[in-house]
């Protein structure tokens, strides 16, 4: 297990460092002079200027404006924001926990759905539930994910009116930021009306959330699929059944804990694919989040915002990649013994 | 790989024949597979065929409904924008843009990636390393984040657009080329003409590349759903085709203002883009059972 986590954590630095790189040399390949992208002061004095070069170190050499770059980045300073001249931190500890909160509901339910669905697909393999779930799941895999949400916007806000179409949470509500995780905040807040707001926060989510979970759903219900395809395949469900175990032991016994094992070791890598979609579900429903908050930067030419905010982003991802591989392998001991190699 | 069989072959196919025999069986496949020719013909096509220009208005009939609505006229089959533009012509002009340029973004990233991913699986050691760990870093990046900044590198623009969709796309194809060719390589019939003394570019071009080309080809369909729907998004952001290009996320997100007194201008693009990405999926879905079943024989 040392060993895997060394690898882990090695691997982790080493992709940090890679990242980063990418990030800074973004600087050198954003229009415009690359200290006043990395700093984002569009404004600045000579004075300030000055100040800014010894800072960033920009008349050294090439490594040393990096490492200069990397400390900057390690005592949390992201730079300005080009657009708003504020702290671009702050701002990424204001709207992130948006995101990682309409991130991580989408995917509970997108395996909440998708991950059932998925074995029963497999249980009935090559008959009529087997073809309707597969076929939904090619639909749900298709949609562009833009449309997808005006037409949830037209059918369930506007025409219905069940839910709202925009924002996080009504403005009649004051809840103080804590976290900056609604719910959590909402909990923890004195406020008279604490389940109204409760109750209007989920209302709030609920349209957003189900928009992203649709792709990764689908995605969800193909890998339950082919797993629990393979594992009914193995000797040792040939073995239960022999032993004489109902279908229902076998299945809920045996078959659906091992195949949970394979689903689990790819939620890492379908995180990416749910960011991106709610980075665009995010400017759909005016979400107050940090992809809705990177696309307005692009609009506005804010270079520094872009590059944090790809930093950020990335660095989110990748430790929700690293946490499923971990609770991966201890889960299953197999995968911790097979890492010695190179893989 | 049934061993017994090695005498027999003779009396088969064509591996390529094959998979055609099996991938036509399924109905469901055979139409996604005549939608996806559909498509390519109206792709090539669309300016002779459309009825209108795609940017002429037509000032005295506004915002009219599609054909089949009372309000409607037969002259517009699905009606018109809010400048007068018939949305037929526009849809199908669009099929040129979206559809028929992600085909040509797959293309040139499936000859860069294999080229790269080809050469990558001969290396070893730290070079190996250090382009694996590379790729994990670009493919864990959402894709549609990385088009983002390299359009922001180079400006907005349905070229630039183009671009960055490229590039985001090639490191799947070295992914995916780089693990076939590894897999090929450690194989008898490899070694077997290594030992007959054939470079290692011989063998790639002569032994390896025709057994991994459907691979290659079934990640070039699930390249090319993400390509249309990249090209859709960056368009419906504003980042990717200028407004009166009839690209289908642009027209979609130009009728968002219209969408409560027009819905037609919204949901006919994004069926569209809908009906384009399914055809795709179901052509690469029938290959890689075509390819899984042929394996299993």
């Amino acid at each position: 297990m040392l060993v895997f986590i060394i690898r882990r954590l090695n691997l982790f630095f080493f992709t940090m460092l890679l990242l980063t790189l990418l990030t800074f040399s973004l600087s050198f390949l954003f229009p415009g002079d690359p200290l006043v992208n990395l700093s984002g002061q569009i404004n600045a004095t000579p004075q300030q200027l000055e100040q800014l070069k010894l800072a960033y170190k920009s008349d050294q050499g090439i490594m040393q404006q990096y490492f200069a770059y990397l400390s900057h980045l390690a005592e949390g300073d992201l730079g300005l924001s080009m657009a708003s001249q504020t702290q671009i931190t702050s701002e990424i500890i204001n709207l992130l926990p948006a995101t990682i909160e309409l991130s991580l509901i989408a995917l509970m339910l997108a395996m909440f759905v998708g991950i059932p669905l998925g074995f029963i697909a497999a249980v009935n393999h090559r008959k009529t539930a087997d073809n309707i779930i597969l076929s939904v799941a090619m639909l749900g895999y298709s949609v562009p994910v833009f449309w997808l949400g005006l037409v949830a916007i037209l059918v369930f806000s506007i025409q219905l009116g069940w839910f709202p179409s925009a924002g996080q949470l009504s403005l009649v509500y004051e809840i103080e930021h804590v976290t900056g995780i609604q719910f959590i905040d909402i909990l923890l807040s004195d406020s008279v009306y604490k389940w109204q707001a409760f109750r209007d926060a989920s209302a709030h989510i609920v349209l957003p959330a189900c928009v992203v979970a649709t792709a990764p759903a689908t995605i969800f219900i193909r890998l339950a699929r082919s797993s629990m395809l393979a594992v009914l395949e193995t000797h040792y469900i040939k073995a239960a059944r022999a032993k004489g175990l109902t279908f229902r032991q076998i299945i809920f016994r045996h078959a659906v804990r091992n195949s949970l094992l394979q689903i689990i070791r790819h939620i890492g890598l379908q995180f990416a694919n749910l960011v991106t979609i709610a980075m665009i579900t995010e400017v759909i429903f005016s979400w107050p989040g940090i992809g809705r908050w990177l696309i307005e930067s692009i609009y506005q030419r804010d270079y520094t915002g872009i590059q944090s905010g790809l930093l950020v982003l990335s660095t989110f991802i990748f430790i929700v990649h690293i946490v499923t591989d971990f609770i991966y392998a201890a889960l299953n001991p197999l995968a911790r013994e097979h890492n010695h190699g190179t893989s | 790989m049934a061993r017994h069989k090695i005498y027999q072959e003779e009396e088969f196919p064509s591996p390529f024949i094959q998979l055609w025999l099996i991938f036509r069986q399924s109905p469901v496949v055979m139409i996604g597979f005549g939608s996806f020719l559909f498509l390519t013909v109206l792709a090539v096509f669309s300016p002779l065929l459309t009825p209108y220009s795609p940017v002429e208005s037509h000032l005295n009939s506004l915002l009219l409904p599609p054909a089949w609505d009372d309000a409607g006229d037969i002259s517009y089959l699905l009606g018109t924008d809010n400048l007068g533009r018939d949305m037929l012509s526009r849809l199908m002009h669009g099929t040129s843009l979206t559809f028929g340029l992600s085909f040509i973004v797959v293309i040139i990233s499936l000859v860069i990636g294999v080229i790269i991913g080809s050469l990558s699986a001969l290396t070893k050691g730290i070079k190996s390393s250090f382009l694996n760990h590379f790729l994990d870093v670009i493919l864990s990046i959402p894709s549609l984040l990385l088009a983002i900044v390299i359009v922001a590198i180079l400006g907005p623009g349905l070229d630039n657009t183009l671009w960055a969709i490229v590039m985001v796309l090639i490191p799947q194809f070295v992914h995916i080329t780089r693990n076939a060719v590894k897999e090929e390589l450690t194989k008898d019939y490899v070694l077997a003409s290594r030992l007959d003394g054939a470079g290692s570019l011989r063998i790639l071009s002569y032994s390896v590349f025709p057994n991994i080309i459907e691979k290659i080809v079934s990640q070039a369909t699930l390249a090319q759903s993400a390509a249309i729907l990249d090209i859709a998004a960056l368009g419906f952001l504003g980042l990717g085709a200028p407004i009166p290009l009839p690209e289908w996320g642009a027209m979609l997100s130009n009728g968002i203002d219209l969408f409560y007194i027009a819905p037609w201008t919204v949901y006919l693009p994004g069926l569209a883009i809908l009906f384009a990405v399914v055809a795709t999926n179901l052509v690469g879905e029938g290959m890689r059972h075509a390819i899984r079943q042929r394996k299993e024989s």
